[in-house]
């Protein structure tokens, strides 16, 4: 078999449908065919990225048969292919953590998680990796289906609220998204990104404005924006454990990617990047503000994650060549510290049913590991060094200091003592209180530890050695900014 | 291999190594830590003064080297380190958790020699980052009142340390350079205000490890609730470390014109003296006593080093290191003293001279050098302050630092009575002297205190070459340290009026004798019943000593200095953001319509606004 | 004639997408919400139509007959989007319907106002 980007959505599409199929065979192969699969993309990743690095060029695939601007095609560039690594990646070593997540959930109940995840992932990787923005819609929309219901597993929680929420707001969005897609192409007719990012200019810019808020807010409600973000709170807090990590990973990541798409290639409107620095701002700000004020750990942990989107907003806002690094760096390490975050999170209060703050007192002796995995992330979140988040935080800075926005730098460190404050709030209850409640403590599977012991690693690795990603990213944000040759590429292919 | 990276892979990898050690063969543990500050010890001083190291990392540049200044403080952190961890593996023995105590004792440690090898800011800010949490990892050990203390402890180490990194961007945002050497080269041509604004937050970063007012609130928290063989390094070593900031950013950062910002600083540093010395006073606890005289000690430091004259920088490097000295003695001497007896308190514990004599005479030396006696080095430190602020015409400050040093007697007098003199109590009649490991560092330390005082000389030359790197001539005359003494030759004179130095010793010496001899030819043995008390007869266990409201006049005078704390002021500033912040949360109200009402809101303010203000 | 057609295609989807628009954030009801939700959906599906409408268009299919009024043709585009579009609006309002079941058996009403156990 070729290698080539279409597995990406190929592939756990169609093990998304086959699942239920093969679990009648053999109820693990259900379990396993999800993991198989991730393991080829991810080993495909490597391959695509190495050869997109070392021959310079882009991948552009084209699907059956139709060229650009007419057919819809995939783009596998340095940024896009990045974000869909990190997402088969991720979505791997969820999938390790998974498979012995829940042992007394039934067979079939098992059967639909895996279904809805692998759409999940597919929709996700899907948003980011084609190169028509109707596709894009379609695929938000996979997404957002799926996460409707992924939200809405579990029965006895009060998923249904959370997922009713979500899919009422997440209506919106496909519907400002989808009015949106309408009158742009009654302006340039033309579906192909880079077709529209060409014709963009001649567009009257009264029109091209109210297309881009319609966008903006659209997006925005995907990126977790305030006041858009109602819905995500109260989603992160009711979906299985797992699928908390893939929202902050995947779900989230390609909202923002949809939207930086459409600010940065499509529009290229510098008006709107202060827009982005302010709502970025007030994001932060007022997410980490009630992060401080949670009894809920899961909840507290969706609070900080939206005040992490607000701020890779205000990088992607800033606009220059180091804030956009800045941007992607800070949306990898929130992908990976977020995630182990919320994986060994889950662990701390497995089963507890309110999973309050109070439920973790103590709980440092009775699961040593990953409260020690906890603690580490809480750290490597917040910024603290020699982990990740240290250096995405301190680029973001240095670029804000290089444009003279000194207000942002000091909204961000004052912002980033509150968070200082919550997560060793956490650190404190973890290890230095007696334990008081008598829920039975869960012992995380080994596939879950080793899960969340890759994410570690790679947070200590990068922190220690910030090179061995900063030269992707640096690529990433190279051909994020060059619209001339996301163009050219694109349409080169179709003219042959 | 690099003596700066075998230091530092030395100390981390050690770290992690007495971490497993711990779980696998804690049998080990103890003996391996020490090996290991000894080599580190010995790489460190054996090290080339020369060795540098410059590299690239996520296209930063950065560079580290020991400069001379750094070298004066890597003495200290060094030689305590090794001290407190030997004194550690009897203070902590049986407690649980070793593995992580060491583990973070020797993150902190390599972080201050981080710190100090760094020449680059942002090594500087990763280090002391990690200085910061690994410390309060230890902060929080003993899991006692962790909320408030550990809380306030990283509240503020936050705000220091994000002020550091917000001075640190804008320095790069203007010279696009993390180096220092650039950077001291480069910072004069920005503009005044953006300078102003980068020396205060860097104040602010160092200020609040070196505990220096309104930013101290913690400290006290934080050295009294750790196991006092780390404090023994935090108040010694690591509060240093902004000591060593403050040096960088007065001499090197500030310009010379800019005399008001050493002027604050030099008063903000007289009333933490002043105002943790009245603290100290009326402390009945041992471990806060201690915690607020090391605030008020740090407080001489940066007067010192704020008055900007060559004597003046000279006294407050001298008094660092030598708080470091007898401040890690004395800790130390109250660690034995919890350790064997249980409590610190002094309304309970007395009596322990006859127990524990080495820890008494250890902490009588230090107590000596602290309260400026001579012939210790606290005076030699202190008159060496004061000559400083005299002859540039701070008359204000010698009268505070005045204040401060006398009530700083006080104090001093209390520690030694409260749990070494005084009754015996048959409650602490098992009490035995502390072990060995734990004495060995104490007696150490002392010996250090009394050579400083009378040869002064062999600290002070690493701190003249420090100073020279500050860009101050050097002055000392060129003798051998040996002679560089304050009681044998000229320079004695100069400085310490010989006269005044050999008398006040001599009347010291003349009248311990006169005591002494009196009081043994004097001596008598009795019972408890043998006492005229009103025909009543005293029991055993009743305290005939006077350990209670020990300074009630002295605390009745100045209370209404004291009544109320700053620390109140950040405690209803802090309520009132949480109610602020609560109400902030109403906004996310559960409903989901009216989550999709903001949705369209938004909306149609965008629509309206972004017409008008971005130009669509 | 063909403006009439064209205003009242235009006008009706707007109505439509303001008739769904007050549903969705004035009624309490659930599943008054979820018909909003779909009558936006329906508003914006012949917006969608509605741009590719051509007065006595043809089919956009290429045949002899045809191809000297190419101008006539229907733009495929649009009704190709509109039913890819109409499946994705009928596959959430069934997740919405299955969630409204589950609220209502869970809380025992259908006002989305009682139906706050999350919050803040």
């Amino acid at each position: 078999m070729v290698i080539s980007p279409v597995h990406y959505i190929a592939l756990p599409l169609m093990a998304a449908f086959l699942i239920p199929l093969f679990g009648k065979l053999n109820k693990d192969l259900a379990r396993i065919i999800p993991g198989l699969v991730l393991l080829y993309l991810s080993y495909i990743s490597v391959v695509l990225m190495n050869q997109i690095i070392s021959s310079n060029t882009i991948i552009v695939e084209i699907i059956a048969g139709w060229r650009p601007p007419w057919g819809i095609n995939l783009v596998f560039s340095p940024f896009t292919g990045f974000l869909a690594s990190m997402f088969s990646m991720l979505g791997f070593v969820i999938w390790m953590y998974t498979y012995n997540f829940k042992p007394e959930v039934d067979n079939a109940q098992k059967q639909k998680f895996y279904v809805l995840f692998m759409m999940l992932i597919t929709g996700a990787t899907g948003i980011v990796l084609t190169g028509d923005i109707f596709n894009l819609f379609v695929f938000l929309e996979i997404t957002a289906i799926s996460a409707y219901s992924l939200t809405a597993f579990y029965r006895e929680r009060d998923g249904a609220e959370a997922a009713f929420k979500y899919l009422l707001i997440g209506s919106f969005s496909s519907t400002l998204i989808l009015l949106a897609i309408l009158l742009l192409y009654t302006q340039v007719g033309t579906l192909n990104m880079a077709e529209i990012a060409l014709k963009m200019p001649a567009v009257d810019p009264y029109m091209k404005g109210v297309i881009l808020i319609l966008f903006f807010v659209g997006f925005g409600i995907e990126a977790e924006m305030f006041p858009l973000n109602g819905w995500s709170p109260d989603v992160y807090t009711q979906a299985p454990g797992p699928i908390g990590a893939i929202f902050a990973g995947m779900v989230v990541k390609a909202g923002i990617y949809g939207l930086i798409r459409v600010v940065f290639t499509l529009f290229d409107v510098k008006e709107i990047l202060p827009l982005l620095v302010i709502i970025g701002m007030i994001t932060m700000a007022v997410a980490e503000v009630i992060a401080l004020r949670q009894g809920k750990l899961k909840r507290m942990l969706a609070y900080s994650s939206i005040g992490q989107m607000g701020l890779v907003v205000v990088a992607f806002g800033i606009g220059t060549h180091e804030s956009v690094f800045a941007a992607i760096f800070l949306m990898f390490n929130h992908a990976i510290i977020k995630g182990m975050l919320f994986l060994s999170g889950t662990y701390l209060v497995y089963n507890s049913t309110e999973k309050t703050l109070d439920d973790v007192d103590g709980i440092g002796k009775y699961l040593p590991f990953t409260s020690f995995l906890f603690a580490l992330g809480s750290l490597a979140i917040v910024g603290m060094p020699p982990f990740a988040g240290f250096w995405s935080k301190l680029y973001l800075l240095m670029a804000a200091a290089d444009v003279r926005l000194m207000a942002v730098i000091a909204i961000i460190l004052v912002v980033s003592v509150i968070e200082i404050v919550y997560y060793f709030r956490v650190i404190h209850r973890i290890y230095f209180r007696e334990r008081t409640s008598t829920i039975e403590l869960k012992i995380p599977s080994f596939n879950a530890k080793s899960a969340m012991l890759i994410l570690a690693i790679i947070i200590v690795a990068v922190g220690v050695y910030p090179d061995l990603i900063s030269g992707l990213i640096e690529r990433a944000t190279t051909d994020l900014l060059d619209k001339q040759s996301y163009i050219q590429s694109v349409l080169s292919v179709g003219l042959k | 291999m690099n003596s700066l990276i075998l230091l530092l892979i030395l100390v981390f990898g050690g770290a992690l190594l007495s971490y497993l050690l711990n779980k696998f063969l804690p049998i080990l543990r103890d003996g391996f830590v020490v090996l290991l500050m000894l080599l580190v010890n010995y790489v460190f001083f054996t090290m080339d003064s020369a060795t540098q190291i410059e590299f690239e990392i996520g296209g930063i540049h950065l560079q580290w080297a020991f400069s001379s200044a750094a070298f004066l403080f890597g003495i200290i952190v060094s030689i305590l380190g090794l001290l407190s961890i030997t004194y550690s593996t009897a203070y902590m023995q049986g407690k649980d958790r070793l593995g992580y105590f060491y583990m973070n004792f020797l993150f902190s440690i390599g972080s201050m020699l981080g710190i100090l090898m760094s020449r680059d800011l942002i090594s500087l800010f990763f280090f002391w980052e990690i200085m910061t949490w690994s410390s309060y990892l230890i902060v929080i050990y003993s899991g006692k009142d962790v909320d408030k203390r550990g809380l306030k402890y990283i509240v503020f180490s936050a705000i220091g340390a994000y002020s550091m990194l917000m001075a640190i961007v804008i320095i790069y945002g203007f010279t696009g350079s993390f180096l220092l050497t650039d950077i001291f080269d480069s910072i004069f041509a920005i503009k005044a205000s953006y300078q102003l604004a980068i020396a205060i937050l860097l104040m602010i970063g160092f200020g609040v490890k070196s505990a220096m007012m309104p930013l101290h609130v913690w400290a006290s928290g934080a050295y009294s609730g750790s196991p006092m063989s780390f404090t023994a390094l935090f108040s010694g070593a690591l509060s240093k470390m902004g000591v060593f900031g403050f040096s960088l950013v007065l001499f090197n950062l500030v310009s010379n014109q800019n005399w008001l910002i050493n002027e604050i600083i030099a008063w903000l540093a007289a009333i933490t003296a002043v105002l943790a010395t009245f603290y100290a006073v009326i402390q009945s606890d041992a471990k806060k006593l201690l915690a607020y005289s090391s605030i008020a000690q740090l407080g001489y430091i940066v007067i010192g080093l704020a008055s900007g004259t060559y004597l003046g920088v000279m006294a407050g490097l001298f008094l660092a290191v030598l708080h470091a000295v007898f401040k890690g003695t004395l800790f130390m001497a109250v660690g034995a003293v919890e350790k064997q007896a249980g409590t610190t308190d002094m309304t309970k514990v007395s009596g322990l001279i006859r127990k524990m004599p080495w820890t008494f005479t250890a902490s009588l030396i230090s107590i000596i050098a602290l309260a400026g006696i001579p012939p210790l080095g606290g005076f030699v430190g202190k008159w060496m302050l004061y000559e400083a602020l005299i002859t540039s015409d701070h008359y204000y400050l010698v009268i505070m630092v005045f204040l401060s040093s006398t009530a700083a007697f006080l104090y001093s007098y209390r520690i030694l009575f409260g749990l070494f003199l005084g009754q015996e109590e048959p409650e602490f009649a098992h009490v035995k002297e502390a072990p060995l490991p734990m004495l060995i560092p104490m007696l150490l330390l002392s010996g250090i205190s009394v050579l400083s005082g009378t040869f002064p000389g062999f600290i002070l030359e690493p701190i003249q070459n420090a100073m020279v790197s500050f860009g101050f001539d050097p002055r000392l005359p060129n003798i051998e340290w040996w002679q560089l003494s304050v009681l044998f030759n000229s320079w004695g004179d100069k400085v310490v009026l010989q006269n005044v130095m050999i008398s006040i010793t001599a009347v010291f010496l003349i009248a311990l004798t006169l005591i002494t001899w009196k009081g043994y030819k004097k001596q008598r043995y009795v019972t408890t019943k043998d006492i005229s008390s009103s025909g009543e007869i005293i029991q055993a266990e009743d305290n005939m000593t006077f350990q209670i409201d020990f300074y009630k006049p002295f605390e009745r005078a100045i209370w209404p200095l004291l009544k109320r704390k700053i620390d109140d002021y950040y405690t209803d500033f802090g309520n009132g953001l949480e109610a602020l912040f609560d109400l902030v949360k109403r906004i996310y109200n559960g409903n989901g319509q009216f989550y999709a009402i903001y949705v369209m809101a938004f909306l149609a303010l965008l629509l309206i606004a972004g017409t008008k203000y971005f130009g669509f | 004639m063909n403006e009439f057609l064209t205003i009242s295609f235009y006008g009706t989807a707007i109505v439509l997408m303001l008739i769904g628009l007050y549903a969705a954030l004035a009624k309490k009801n659930l599943l008054k919400i979820v018909i909003g939700l779909s009558i936006i959906d329906s508003g914006l599906h012949l917006l969608f139509v509605a741009i590719g409408f051509i007065s006595n268009g043809t089919a956009p299919i290429f045949s002899p007959e045809v191809l000297e009024s190419a101008q006539q043709m229907v733009d495929p585009v649009p009704q190709a989007l509109v039913l890819t579009a109409i499946v994705i609006g009928f596959a959430t309002t069934a997740v919405a319907l299955a969630l409204v079941i589950r609220l209502y058996k869970h809380h025992n009403t259908a006002a989305i106002d009682e139906i706050k156990n999350l919050k803040w």
